[in-house]
């Protein structure tokens, strides 16, 4: 059962990011596991270029939920945060930044990834953002909206489809609700899907 | 902004995409930048992306330390990979201890006279003439004009050495060192007015953290940019500038 609701939630992301340049997800918080399966399953069935950046787990705590992860080669990690928090195992595999409020450092790093990858067109080009909600909480809500209006216009101009995730608890927060809607798209998972 | 036409010939290109575009293309040949900065800030790394870059263009350089010796220098840049020691052993990018060149000519003296200044400017312009260098910097101007006596002295320095070097369209990059965080450009108050550009390299604090910046202050010849940009300095790409968030 929760293969199917995990493999439905996928399917919904993938046909979402696939019509959308940006789309952002709402998530329940006890359902952000399931989503996470959902996202990773999708990102390993195909041959796209992806950039997951977390802000949420460290990507020590990631690889240990996904062990075949270093076998895909068009994934790439930016971990915001192992490096603020002290966290002394780090992969080569993964970019770190010294801390979630270097935000202009995450922005170019992003962009080098998929300028490094120089991929042919038929290669479509992702970018996840997990998540908008932790970002707010080592930053200004001023300085994350500011943050990811440029992250949007960026990504648009370069071709690469975004997926940011929010966290529905903490999605009251004015800004949370002023930054998801600049997405072309929104899906809100609700706890009844899952 | 608007910029002007870039035209190649015209300008000295740093290799640095982001800044070259906030010129136009780059600095106007011959040119004297005073790269301005506290310790740490990234001017020393600046300066010699900017001669690497234009040694990989086929462009000679010459740096002349005067604040750390060769040793340490060239340690400190083995990690970067845009620092090709090739260029060096080829002589391409010259490097070459202030000091020494000083103490052989005897110039050893706490505080120069004008005609030790007179010795060492004659010597700093030799050298760019034997090398036929497009491209030199001095790391850095603080410590030099420190044994220059008088304001006059610094600006006639600067000025006599600049125009020297731009007869030759050799750009040159001057580092100033200044206290953190404090808005002046130079240890005398003298350096900038005679510079024709003024690069500033600082940081911002963001919630404890600091974020390295880097902001055109004055680039004559040029409709530059005055947008503060975040700078990042990586051993994979070295200096890369996006633009700093404003909030």
């Amino acid at each position: 059962m929760a293969n199917t609701i995990i493999e439905g939630l996928r399917e919904r992301i993938s046909t979402a990011a696939k019509i959308n340049q940006s789309v952002g997800i709402i998530v329940p918080g006890n359902n952000y596991s399931e989503l996470l399966e959902a996202i990773f399953d999708q990102m390993f069935s195909t041959n796209d270029i992806w950039t997951y950046v977390t802000v949420t787990k460290p990507f020590d705590s990631i690889i240990k939920t996904f062990p075949n992860l270093s076998d895909h080669r068009n994934i790439r990690f930016i971990d915001c945060i192992s490096r603020a928090a002290g966290i002394s195992k780090l992969y080569p595999e993964c970019i770190y930044i010294e801390s979630p409020t270097m935000l202009e450092k995450i922005s170019m790093e992003i962009i080098n990834i998929f300028h490094d990858a120089n991929v042919e067109e038929n290669i479509n080009k992702y970018l996840v953002i997990d998540s908008l909600s932790a970002l707010m909480i080592y930053n200004d809500p001023e300085t994350v909206t500011e943050f990811f209006y440029h992250l949007i216009n960026k990504t648009r101009t370069e071709n690469i489809h975004s997926i940011s995730l929010v966290v529905e608890e903490e999605e009251t927060n004015k800004y949370l609700n002023k930054i998801i809607f600049l997405n072309d798209k929104i899906l809100r998972v609700r706890d009844s899907f899952i | 902004m608007t910029y002007m036409v870039s035209k190649e010939e015209e300008f000295c290109s740093t290799g640095i995409k982001e800044l070259d575009i906030q010129m136009g293309g780059g600095i106007p040949l011959g040119s004297t930048v005073l790269v301005v900065g506290s310790s740490g800030s990234g001017k020393t790394t600046l300066c010699m992306q900017f001669l690497i870059n234009g040694a990989k263009r086929g462009e000679r350089g010459v740096f002349f330390t005067i604040t750390e010796p060769l040793f340490k220098l060239t340690k400190n840049f083995e990690g970067f990979e845009f620092y090709d020691k090739k260029l060096i052993e080829s002589g391409m990018v010259n490097l070459i201890d202030l000091r020494i060149i000083s103490e052989r000519l005897g110039l050893d003296a706490e505080k120069y006279t004008v005609e030790d200044a007179g010795a060492l400017l004659d010597i700093l312009k030799d050298i760019a003439e034997e090398l036929n260098v497009k491209r030199l910097v001095i790391d850095s101007i603080t410590a030099l004009c420190y044994r220059l006596q008088t304001k006059e002295m610094i600006r006639d320095f600067i000025f006599k050495l600049g125009t020297s070097l731009a007869a030759m369209k050799c750009t040159t990059f001057l580092t100033s060192e200044v206290p953190p965080r404090t808005f002046r450009y130079s240890q005398y108050e003298i350096e900038e007015f005679i510079a024709d550009g003024i690069i500033f390299l600082g940081d911002v604090d963001r919630r404890g953290d600091l974020i390295r910046t880097l902001q055109l202050i004055k680039m004559r010849g040029t409709a530059h940019s005055r947008t503060k940009f975040a700078m990042s300095i990586s051993s994979k790409r070295g200096i890369e500038l996006t633009p700093l968030l404003k909030s």
